[in-house]
């Protein structure tokens, strides 16, 4: 488990907000996220925010 | 060109003097009382991660001009006949959810694990097959015993601050290091005695270190369904 900083803490807690909540409108197209994921893979936590990512790109793979 | 959603605000829109993205132009989409601030955007140009953080900066401005919704990062539109109808398949919510965050900002509160989980060591006298499912026990111990810390702790949290329940929103262990993720909606020009209140209800904890954060946009109540 890699410890977190509370910079971190604070990063993961945005960027959950900034995916993960907010409006989401019907109809939308979520277009191409890149590096996102990166913020995620380098704190080594798993979030909501990677589930998210990762259906995006399976809707789009589909 | 696409619009890239930033937020919700109802019409008619502040005077803003923001550009978009990238210094792209800032454009509104406005229906039935309500429209959309967004970027004009490029599909093929993919987004990176400081689009995101300034996505966050000018969803902050606007929200600091007039009362918004933040849309999700990474909605985009092929037109602004398109954004205009996805407004109106929802107005009624969406206006309904602007009068609720009208004046209000989000506080977040996260609460790290101070110590790592350590769960009880398994008897080693005992054979692999019994060894591997009390070790599995023990973790499966350890993980409900935070569960039901952190529960415990941020029912007090709550307590204390003697907020509606519909204003706060909490998820507990989100993952090794987080014991509490806590939104709270609070009137914006009392953010900041209500950011010291909540740090010292936090700071109760021996087992956790408070993260705060905000004011922010009301992201976590932002969501109409």
């Amino acid at each position: 488990m890699k410890e977190l900083t509370a910079e971190d803490a604070s990063l993961l807690e945005l960027v959950d907000r900034l995916l993960n909540k907010g409006v989401v409108l019907a109809g939308e197209a979520t277009i191409s996220v890149a590096g996102i994921d990166l913020i995620y893979l380098g704190l080594n936590v798993v979030l909501a925010a990677v589930e998210t990512i990762d259906k995006a790109q399976d809707r789009r793979a589909s | 060109m696409t619009l890239l959603a930033h937020a919700i605000a109802a019409s008619p829109p502040a005077a803003l003097s923001l550009a978009g993205l990238r210094g792209r132009p800032l454009a509104w989409s406005e229906t039935g009382g309500i429209g959309l601030w967004s970027t004009e955007w490029e599909p093929d140009v993919k987004l990176e991660r400081p689009d995101a953080l300034e996505h966050h900066r000018l969803v902050e401005r606007i929200c600091a001009a007039e009362p918004c919704l933040p849309v999700r990062f990474g909605t985009a539109f092929a037109t602004a006949d398109a954004a205009r109808a996805s407004l109106d398949k929802r107005a009624a919510a969406l206006r309904a959810a602007l009068a609720r965050v009208a004046g209000k900002s989000e506080l977040a509160l996260t609460l790290l694990w101070r110590e790592r989980s350590t769960p009880q060591a398994v008897e080693s006298a005992a054979g692999p097959g019994r060894q591997y499912l009390e070790a599995r026990r023990a973790e499966f111990d350890a993980r409900e015993a935070r569960r039901a810390r952190a529960e415990s702790v941020v029912e007090d949290v709550i307590a204390e601050l003697a907020i509606e329940r519909q204003l706060v929103w909490h998820e507990t262990c989100t993952s090794d290091n987080v014991a509490v993720s806590l939104a709270v909606l609070v009137p914006t020009e009392l953010a900041g005695q209500l950011k010291a209140d909540l740090a010292q209800a936090a700071a109760r904890f021996p087992d956790v270190i408070p993260v705060l954060n905000g004011p922010w946009p009301p992201y976590t109540f932002a969501r109409t369904e």
